[in-house]
């Protein structure tokens, strides 16, 4: 039997659970929303009221959301919100004696029930929102396929000669694929220019390094040019200049993608050379490996200066497995969670082709973004002209990313110098921005481009050239 | 519970479309409703979005709509509570105690009661002898409706001056330590623009309502231009924002705001003082695209191919009008 007087305390504890719901939601999702933004947002939704879905997004987005960055995650969630919110009013509206409401909505609430409740619901469905969120990436996402193909090929019960005509594709993209130790052979490559490594670190330098400058807002006394000045005065220090230390020390965390598909797109020596020259310059530098796991090498870079392909080898260090970034970042945030805060600068090493989970990935990032004074992303493949970050593991990773640019050689480290040290990495830096003139080494799709492609002819190089 | 200012207890959304529509400023409906709620539940709007987006003209918009004074606050680097909060007329307090007119006793933590303890002489710690900053002229605004204070550019301020904000924005009040704290009968409407050259803590971000003002699609950016530039013609300003449109989607260090794409209308419009209807041309375009592109990096990948996609976007752009 149904009663005709809706449920009015029901309602509103419905609303206030599901408000709380939608911030813990954008927060798992990696979002930025304060602590205390569900009481504004219900103080929101009095104002305006339920029952306009553009004003209760207005709302929400004005309350939850503190970065323009959180929007697409907010309007990724916003529609089952929505869904949720809206069913449990039109419940609670016409609550049946025998039943409690809570229970009703009970299924609906948690995990991904929800999910296929809602697309057996023929008014959800026809919700173009809610078939967007049903269908994760919506309709026309390029990504689709090849997630899909990515997880097969990760599953180790179907052997990779399935994949017919993909066999490139199969090995690269290999989430289980065989590491092999470093060798002294495989790691010969371009010279490196420690002068571009000088430049890279002073621009992502953010600790006070020895030299003193004067500065208005400095904390010291510049004693010396108090002195100096009074001399104009007889003596008498009319006003005290202030100064500070340079921020001249490089502090980093130094993740390196050393799967097979970034080992094929880079100049291994190269890599290495700047891996120990960061080590070498750096006040705090710590270097890590991942491929399907992650292992710290900055001792071995400290141990052996010069040589670090012997000392890897020495060490036992393999690389060229597969590449699970999201399942690598959560261990590093388990076992060194100290190894990235404000004052570091992270610098990921990798392609962004990776076979784990893309919650995973996202998590992962979204930690890392706010731990790390700022995230650089060095991609080998960006070194290419007709490079765009589609490829499923980039595309979710560059939302938390300050900036992503080349890197392949010691041209790109210095633009990617140039470039920070004007903007910053906050500001309009990145591949993008990169005006060198690219031209592709031998013309064809072989030169790189589209991250899909691994683009490698083995030799390291990226198959870009300088003009 | 919400505290809006009692002058805004009966504000609806339809209201404030109007106070837009009679400044001819074109708002989004996300931009009505975090402007409503600000209003409503008493909450400073932080405002972000690129240069040139009309931010600030968002503040003047309301202060001019509701009739009410704007007090600007505008922010740069080493910008203390001195310049923003309040400053001490030191000549005239100096003058005081010389002349036995004043003593330099506080005043004892209450505003309304300035006298010094004991002496009977006025503090020179009094409002006779302070002059109000920004913020303090908000704070002590009286009128039937509140000031809009609009906090500019808080990006370039330095953190040190957003923690100071943090007291203002929570409670509206601020404390002088020789004169007393000093509340807001009526909280004002703050309106905080940020050009996001920094993140902001989120101790401020929690205290406001945020809005992010996008690049305006090509019918609203449209719609500005013939409110702004009525003198230009109607095809050769679908023309200009068709174009503007086509460059946001080039890698530019520095994309063309609302407030370039008014620039740019403008000199068409000057170019064009003989009311000359037709195509604009490459050549036209890339004489006055100074005034859209900022950067020399960007004036410079103006190349021929470019030239060629800008001047089918605009004729695309006038086919959109025409029909």
């Amino acid at each position: 039997m149904t009663s005709d007087t809706p449920d009015f305390d029901a309602a509103r504890d419905h609303v206030l659970h599901e408000v709380v719901r939608f911030a813990r939601k954008l927060r798992l999702a990696g979002a930025t929303v304060p602590a205390n933004a569900a009481l504004p947002a219900t103080e929101a939704l009095v104002e305006v009221g339920l029952g306009d879905r553009a004003r209760v997004r207005g709302a929400m987005h004005a309350t939850l959301v503190t970065n323009a960055r959180d929007s697409e995650t907010f309007d990724e969630l916003f529609p089952e919100f929505w869904y949720r919110l809206r069913t449990g009013l039109e419940a609670a509206a016409a609550v049946d004696d025998g039943e409690q409401w809570g229970d009703r909505g009970a299924d609906e609430r948690d995990g991904n029930t929800d999910v296929d409740g809602a697309l057996s619901d023929p008014s959800a469905a026809d919700s173009p929102d809610a078939a967007e969120t049903l269908d994760g990436d919506g309709e026309g996402d390029p990504e689709g396929e090849l997630e899909v193909r990515s997880r097969r090929i990760a599953d180790t019960a179907v052997p990779p000669d399935e994949f017919d005509g993909d066999d490139e594709r199969s090995s690269t993209f290999s989430a289980v694929g065989a590491s092999t130790e470093i060798d002294d052979e495989s790691t010969d490559g371009a010279r490196l220019d420690r002068s571009a490594v000088q430049d890279f670190e002073a621009a992502l330098a953010t600790l006070a390094g020895r030299r003193w400058s004067r500065s208005r807002d400095g904390t010291a006394v510049d004693v010396r040019g108090a002195l100096r000045e009074s001399l104009s005065t007889g003596g008498v220090a009319v006003k005290l200049p202030a100064r500070e230390r340079d921020r001249s020390a490089f502090s980093a965390c130094v993740l390196v993608d050393v799967s097979q598909s970034v080992l094929d797109a880079i100049d291994r020596g190269f890599l290495l050379s700047v891996l120990d020259a960061l080590v070498a310059d750096g006040r705090s530098v710590r270097v890590f490996f991942f491929d399907t796991d992650i292992r710290e090498v900055t001792e071995v870079f400290a141990r052996q200066r010069g040589d670090p392909a012997a000392a890897l080898e020495r060490s036992e260090v393999t690389w060229g497995g597969g590449t699970q970034i999201g399942a690598s970042l959560a261990t590093l945030r388990a076992r060194w969670p100290h190894a990235v805060d404000r004052q570091t600068a992270t610098v990921v090493v990798s392609d962004g082709l990776d076979v784990g989970e893309l919650d995973d990935l996202e998590g992962g990032m979204a930690w890392l973004a706010r731990r790390s004074g700022a995230v650089v992303w060095l991609n080998p493949l960006a070194a290419s002209p007709r490079y765009e970050p589609t490829c499923r593991g980039m595309a979710a990773a560059l939302p938390y990313v300050d900036a992503l640019f080349a890197f392949g050689g010691n041209d790109d480290l210095r633009d990617v110098a140039r470039q920070l040290e004007r903007y910053g990495p906050g500001g309009p830096v990145g591949y993008e921005h990169d005006f060198r003139d690219r031209v592709p080494v031998g013309d064809g799709p072989d030169a790189g481009g589209a991250d899909d492609d691994s683009g490698g002819d083995g030799s390291g190089r990226t198959g870009v050239a300088r003009s | 519970m919400s505290e809006g200012a009692a002058a805004f207890a009966d504000l609806t959304e339809d209201d404030l479309r109007g106070v837009f529509e009679g400044a001819d400023y074109v708002a989004d409906e996300e931009l009505v409703t975090a402007v409503y709620l600000s209003l409503k539940m008493g909450k400073p709007l932080l405002v972000e979005g690129e240069p040139g987006s009309g931010k600030t003209e968002l503040g003047k918009v309301l202060a001019e709509g509701f009739e009410t004074e704007l007090v600007r606050l505008q922010c740069y680097e080493g910008l203390a509570a001195e310049h923003a909060l309040y400053e001490w007329n030191y000549t005239k307090q100096m003058l005081a105690v010389q002349s036995g007119e004043g003593n330099v006793e506080g005043s004892g933590g209450t505003v309304e009661e300035p006298e010094a303890a004991g002496t009977g002489d006025k503090s020179v710690f009094s409002d006779e002898y302070i002059f109000e900053r920004p913020l303090l002229q908000a704070l002590t605004h009286e009128g039937p409706t509140p000031p809009v204070l609009l906090i500019d550019e808080v990006d370039r301020a330095d953190e040190e001056f957003e923690a100071f904000l943090l007291e203002v924005l929570s409670d509206f009040q601020a404390s002088i330590p020789e004169y007393g704290t000093v509340a807001a009968d009526q909280r004002p409407v703050v309106v905080i623009t940020s050009n996001r050259t920094r993140g902001l803590s989120d101790a401020l971000k929690r205290r406001c309502l945020y809005c992010y003002v996008e690049p305006p699609e090509f019918e609203a950016e449209l719609e500005i231009v013939r409110r702004k530039v009525p003198e230009l013609d109607a095809a050769v300003a679908a023309e200009v924002c068709g174009i503007v449109q086509e460059l946001r989607e080039e890698a530019f260090l520095k994309q063309p705001g609302v407030a370039e794409t008014l620039d740019w209308a403008r000199a068409v419009a000057t170019l064009r003082s003989n009311g000359d209807e037709s195509h604009l041309t490459a050549e036209e375009i890339q004489r006055s695209v100074g005034t859209l592109l900022k950067e020399a990096e960007d004036v410079q990948r103006i190349d021929a191919e470019l030239l060629e996609r800008l001047e089918t976007a605009a004729r695309e752009a006038r086919g959109r009008v025409d029909t």
